[in-house]
């Protein structure tokens, strides 16, 4: 049995954390509140804390077709906006004294330095004016708090798929552990990298806009054979980006002597870019619904909770439902875009429960922000 | 961190900023003085507070080094100044 209940509230009767993320191109800043009560002092509720989102706000940097964001631009875009976002958010969370909140959560790891860092400035100048108590997170843990507690999945397998990761996750003996993860690149950087190519805008998201457009292929039964590229638990996707890249380019040059796209003897155009994008999705699919298909089996665990960036695909959600279908009593649980992209909320979320169980930053010199900061390094105290 | 070095870096500017009150100027202090200098052989700065001043001196191995690394401090100054004035009334 875990106690959430060994620091008290502030006020007596409810926790209200900030949470600060900025550990890519999305600035976002959430304020949340659990409620004190005496069933968490005993039990493994962590994912029942009956939170409240009294604010969620997101700025996201957004770059021109073909390009993608860089670090110290991205950094730049959040250190203009933070300040304003953080008065937004007390603003619409009604907190009018912000030494109330009983703790700020930041970012700490895994993303780009320079942006994690432009937001952790922000976050030590706040917790020294207002002298309230820091709680740095790790970015994929509070992808999977945020999932747990929306979606109340008690002991899901996790399928963790943004810009920067790809990881299979289960829950055991106070880790999150990693199952199977890209060897490469991340699957939303191989979906964004191909939105470069095809030049198609970033707004409001490059995997959301290939998702339209493989919804408007006309060919989804002749699908365009691509490299599938399971490695037991492990996938590995820049081959395929660099094979879909190809075939787009040579569609775009007209290049009649490639087979797959041009019809050798008329020269009649085969393959549409949209049919491209649906294959694409397709098989990078396939691949993940494959490995979390093998680690629910593993951990013998029915619940799959999608979560991060691309967890918002409705097709990916369709094809991991259709899986949980035929297994027994499966189910999958996602959340939209609000909860699924990144957000302040999640951070505020994963940092409460660690509070929640005393972990807080004693001293400046432990929120030293780090790019590398891998899922299983952090200790599960709020779980049985 | 150790502060066993030598000054040896020919490079050097020292700076200071004016903040209303000396609280202020040791937040900054505060803020600043965590992060860690990715090639310390090459640059070095301290961060230290005077009465209503942050004092900041810098020294680097080079202009170019001495420069990038200048600006990036002052660009997290302008953050805590920006924090310091939106949120203290």
């Amino acid at each position: 049995m875990v106690n959430l209940n060994s620091v008290p509230p502030k006020n007596g009767q409810c926790y209200l954390a900030l949470g600060l993320e900025g550990s890519a191109n999305k600035l976002g800043v959430g304020i949340i509140k659990h409620p004190f009560l005496s069933k968490h002092e005993n039990s493994d509720l962590s994912h029942y804390c009956e939170m409240e989102i009294l604010s969620n706000i997101r700025d996201t940097y957004v770059t021109p077709p073909g390009e993608g964001f860089l670090p110290r631009d991205t950094a730049r875009h959040h250190r203009n906006w933070v300040v304003r976002l953080v008065r937004r958010a007390l603003q619409e969370a009604n907190v009018s004294d912000p030494s109330q909140l009983d703790t700020i959560c930041f970012t700490k790891g895994p993303g780009m330095g320079a942006p994690l860092h432009s937001v952790v400035i922000l976050a030590r100048t706040l917790s020294i004016m207002w002298d309230v108590p820091l709680v740095g997170v790790n970015h994929c843990v509070g992808h999977i708090e945020m999932g747990r507690e929306i979606t109340k999945a008690e002991n899901p397998v996790v399928l963790y798929v943004s810009g920067g990761n790809t990881q299979v996750i289960a829950y055991s003996e106070n880790c999150y552990r990693i199952f199977g993860e890209t060897l490469d690149i991340a699957i939303g950087n191989c979906l964004d990298r191909f939105a470069r190519t095809l030049k198609i805008p970033n707004e409001p998201s490059p995997g959301f806009n290939i998702e339209q457009l493989a919804k408007k292929s006309l060919n989804k039964q002749d699908l365009v054979e691509l490299p599938y590229t399971v490695k037991g638990m492990d996938l590995s996707m820049s081959g395929i980006l660099g094979y879909v890249d190809s075939l787009a380019k040579d569609l775009f040059n007209k290049n009649t002597k490639n087979k797959i796209l041009f019809d050798p003897k008329t020269g009649e155009q085969l393959v549409t870019v949209e049919d491209i994008c649906y294959s694409l999705q397709e098989n990078l699919f396939a691949m993940l619904v494959e490995i979390t298909e093998r680690a629910m089996a593993h951990v013998n665990s029915n619940q799959v909770l999608i979560v991060g960036g691309v967890g918002c695909n409705v097709r990916l959600q369709e094809m991991m439902a259709t899986m949980c279908r035929d297994r027994s009593n499966g189910q999958v649980h996602a959340t939209d875009e609000r909860f699924c992209i990144d957000n302040g909320v999640m951070i505020a979320q994963a940092g409460l429960l660690q509070f929640r169980m005393g972990n807080v930053v004693k001293d400046l010199s432990e929120t030293v922000v780090t790019q590398k900061f891998r899922t299983d390094e952090v200790y599960v105290a709020w779980r049985e | 961190m150790k502060g066993t070095r030598q000054s040896d870096l020919a490079y050097t500017l020292y700076l200071e900023v004016p903040f209303k009150t000396a609280k202020q100027a040791e937040t900054a202090v505060k803020v600043l003085k965590p992060d860690p200098i990715l090639k310390p052989q090459d640059f070095h700065v301290e961060y230290s507070s005077k009465a209503h001043n942050l004092c900041v001196s810098f020294e680097g191995v080079d202009d170019r080094v001495l420069r990038v690394g200048v600006s990036s401090v002052i660009e997290s100054i302008k953050t805590i100044i920006e924090t310091i004035d939106e949120f203290s009334h």
